[in-house]
């Protein structure tokens, strides 16, 4: 899938929230959003996913304006925050609900869900229990599997390891880079982990008070790069 | 850290309570509902004035021989129940508004006396006053001996405040036994329907009892009335404090709400939108609330409603007795049926979900509520009228068709927010503002302006009606489609308010 903002621009009040004259994200190119906090990444996710309207600008998907075509929904697997769950349900009933908008059979989901059991291994998860009873950690776990076990073309992922425990970060970059390595799916990782973001994604887009202050690919050196950026980094700036 | 004084505490909290109020009316509503609203309380309070300063003349012609004092009297309890249910319905706790304090050096003994006192300024208090004064002084005043009006007075102003803190006693109590309330709300029904029909008329003989002897300056029955009072503020402020102790520590899941049911597969999303829009109901505390109290209109209300025998000639009041009938969900719960999802509803828009099955999964549930609904209720009216039995299946088709499609226009037209699995008051309107209060008119006035016009051929009026609903029945699929363009159009709009949290 090819993603491109055109001229983007979010305006809260006087402060300038997005500011993109021009951004694309090409087939099959992972990308990692980083910034301060209030630096736009949300906002950035939320306009790519049309959850937001910017006041200016247009986002198009495939050549397709993505406000007039819903298309891309099907194709596209994302979670930002909680509000991406439905939190009366339990595990297998949302992720039953999930699988029902893209067609999959039961016997097509359990296998797709097989394939995530070392990050979520669900038959060991309580099944009866609704998602809003869940710890943050482990809601975060089910909105990551919810958007990836569909075998999304497109990838959106605001904070992916934030709030997860070691083992389950590991394992989640393992199967982001195994994810990424197949052909023609684009992902957008949003997260304030440097470590984690350049072991994942080949590019890095950095935002800072809404603009994009870097568009880099990944090297050897980036990390390093990152650091001392954010290290000289005026914190007042963002807030 | 100590803890500020009491002397510090409530000029600190009235000022920013005031702060609050003052933001709530500037930002909630926009300027046409807030003339509405000014011009229905405006037109209410002349009501109440006219009522209270010239009462003798509605009075001799429904009770020639009564004074308009006795009919007072007698009818001052019943007056108060009215008045109690229109608070349940209405009227907020305090105790959502004093979470935002609890972590702050204040104590909470403080809060909660603030918040217990500030509570009594409402509408509810207010507004009886507007008639209950000028009768007093025009003539209550004319009556007894001085201390009798004096004291009369006094237990008028006693009984609201008793029925300002029961109200919040019996919503802070319903909060952990909400079964209770049905129970309690059914007897009640129960017993005044039998005092009603069995013409016993013990309320109306405890109340002219009760009011007369107080009139006359017995003091015994004030004391009574006072210490009633006393029994609810001490009960509701205890019952307050309980509730705010138990406020941050976690609640164990409640297993009885997982239960759950399979759709057939082939179903596909449709099927599944159907079971979230159950489960939704089912399994969330303020939902669940509305289709018990929709039940309880559609059977229990409807015993009143029937059992009154020739009190159901008008026209137009057969038409508000099939509305609420068979459409008493729609009515209740569908105005909310988009802002139940406000939570979730991201997951909606970002998932390959079509807006047309959204809308038809809402549509099917909303006109299943109304075949349930009148099959429930068939048996009352077989019973008390069976001559409003085609009435009935009139309307189950005018509900079904239209009542259902007005419901969800201003239902895709609500953005704000509604927190399902909060556990605020028992019966929380939060979501449900007065556009929605007002919709009843628009939703209600065509099948009475339509009884009511055809008055002398009923006949023609239901099968009218009926045909009206299956029409639109059968043009389910349009209204889908139309409902779905509005939805994709105003998707940004209510993405935006359903992620603002109420102040």
């Amino acid at each position: 899938m090819r993603v491109e903002l055109n001229k983007i621009r979010k305006i809260y009040g006087e402060k300038i929230a997005l500011d993109v004259p021009a951004w694309s994200l090409d087939d099959g190119e992972v990308l990692g959003l980083v910034g301060s906090n209030g630096a736009g990444k949300t906002t950035f996710l939320r306009i790519l996913l049309d959850l937001l309207q910017p006041d200016e600008g247009s986002v198009r998907i495939d050549g397709r304006e993505l406000a007039l075509d819903t298309a891309w929904r099907g194709r596209t697997g994302s979670f930002l925050d909680r509000s991406f769950l439905i939190e009366y349900l339990t595990i297998p009933e949302y992720l039953e609900f999930v699988g029902a908008t893209l067609g999959l059979t039961k016997r097509e989901m359990s296998d797709r869900l097989g394939e995530f059991e070392s990050f979520l291994p669900l038959s060991r998860v309580d099944q009866n229990r609704l998602l809003r009873d869940l710890s943050t950690g482990n809601a975060k776990k089910v909105g990551i599997l919810a958007a990836l076990f569909v075998h999304p073309e497109f990838v959106v992922l605001d904070e992916p390891f934030a709030n997860l425990d070691p083992p389950s970060q590991i394992r989640l970059k393992d199967i982001l880079v195994s994810m990424a390595a197949e052909p023609g799916r684009s992902m957008i990782i949003s997260s304030h982990d440097l470590g984690h973001v350049t072991d994942v994604c080949g590019r890095i887009t950095l935002l800072e008070s809404g603009r994009i202050q870097r568009d880099i690919k990944r090297s050897e050196s980036t990390l390093a790069d990152l650091k001392d950026y954010f290290a000289g980094e005026d914190v007042s700036s963002a807030t | 850290m100590s803890l500020l004084s009491s002397q510090r505490t409530f000029p600190l909290l009235a000022r920013n309570q005031f702060r609050v109020s003052l933001r709530q009316m500037q930002f909630k509503q926009g300027w046409f509902m807030r003339i509405v609203i000014a011009v229905m309380m405006v037109y209410s309070a002349f009501i109440l004035l006219t009522l209270g300063f010239f009462f003798d003349r509605f009075s001799i012609q429904l009770w020639p021989n009564t004074t308009p004092v006795d009919v007072v009297n007698r009818s001052l309890l019943a007056g108060f129940v009215s008045l109690f249910f229109i608070r349940f319905l209405f009227q907020k706790t305090p105790r959502m508004k004093i979470t935002p304090y609890l972590h702050l050096p204040l104590q909470r003994r403080d809060l909660i006396l603030f918040f217990q006192s500030a509570s009594l300024m409402s509408i509810h208090n207010f507004y009886p006053l507007l008639f209950f004064i000028p009768f007093w002084m025009r003539y209550v005043a004319a009556e007894g001996p001085l201390s009798g009006h004096l004291m009369w007075i006094s237990a008028v102003c006693l009984l609201i405040v008793a029925s300002h803190f029961a109200n919040l006693l019996l919503r802070s109590t319903l909060r952990h036994r909400a079964g209770l309330f049905y129970i309690w709300l059914s007897l009640f029904i129960t017993l005044a329907f039998i005092d009603e029909t069995a013409g016993i008329g013990l309320q109306q003989r405890i109340s002219e009892f009760l009011f007369g002897s107080i009139l006359s300056g017995d003091f015994t029955s004030l004391a009574l009335l006072a210490s009633f009072m006393g029994f609810v503020v001490v009960a509701s402020t205890v019952s307050l404090f309980r509730s705010v102790k138990g406020m941050g520590e976690a609640s164990a899941p409640e297993q009885s709400l997982v239960r759950s049911f399979d759709v057939p597969e082939e179903w596909g999303v449709l099927g599944q939108l159907i079971r979230m829009e159950l489960l939704l109901m089912w399994r969330n505390r303020r939902p669940r609330h509305y289709l018990f109290v929709s039940l309880l209109f559609s059977t229990m209300y409807l015993i009143f409603m029937l059992s009154t025998g020739g009190s159901i000639s008008a026209a137009a009041f057969a038409a508000l007795l099939g509305l609420f009938a068979s459409g008493g969900f729609v009515l209740n719960y569908g105005q909310l049926m988009f802002g139940w999802d406000s939570t979730h509803y991201p997951a909606m828009v970002t998932r390959n979900v079509p807006f047309h099955e959204m809308v038809r999964a809402k549509l099917i549930v909303l006109q299943l509520s109304c075949l349930l609904l009148f099959l429930a209720s068939l048996p009352l009216f077989i019973w008390f009228r069976p001559d409003l039995v085609p009435l009935h299946f009139a309307f189950l088709f005018y509900n079904a068709g239209v009542t259902t499609i007005l419901i969800l226009e201003l239902a895709t037209r609500n953005s704000q927010r509604i927190d399902i699995a909060r556990s605020g008051g028992f019966f929380n309107y939060e979501g449900f503002s007065a556009k929605h209060w007002l919709w009843f008119i628009p939703t209600a006035l065509p099948p009475v302006l339509f009884m009511q016009v055809l008055s002398g051929s009923p006949r023609v009026a239901l099968v009218s009606l009926a045909g009206l609903g299956l029409v639109s029945i059968l043009f389910s699929r349009g209204w889908t489609r139309y409902f779905a363009r509005g939805l994709h159009h105003r998707k940004h709009s209510m993405l935006e308010g359903f992620s603002s949290r109420e102040s």
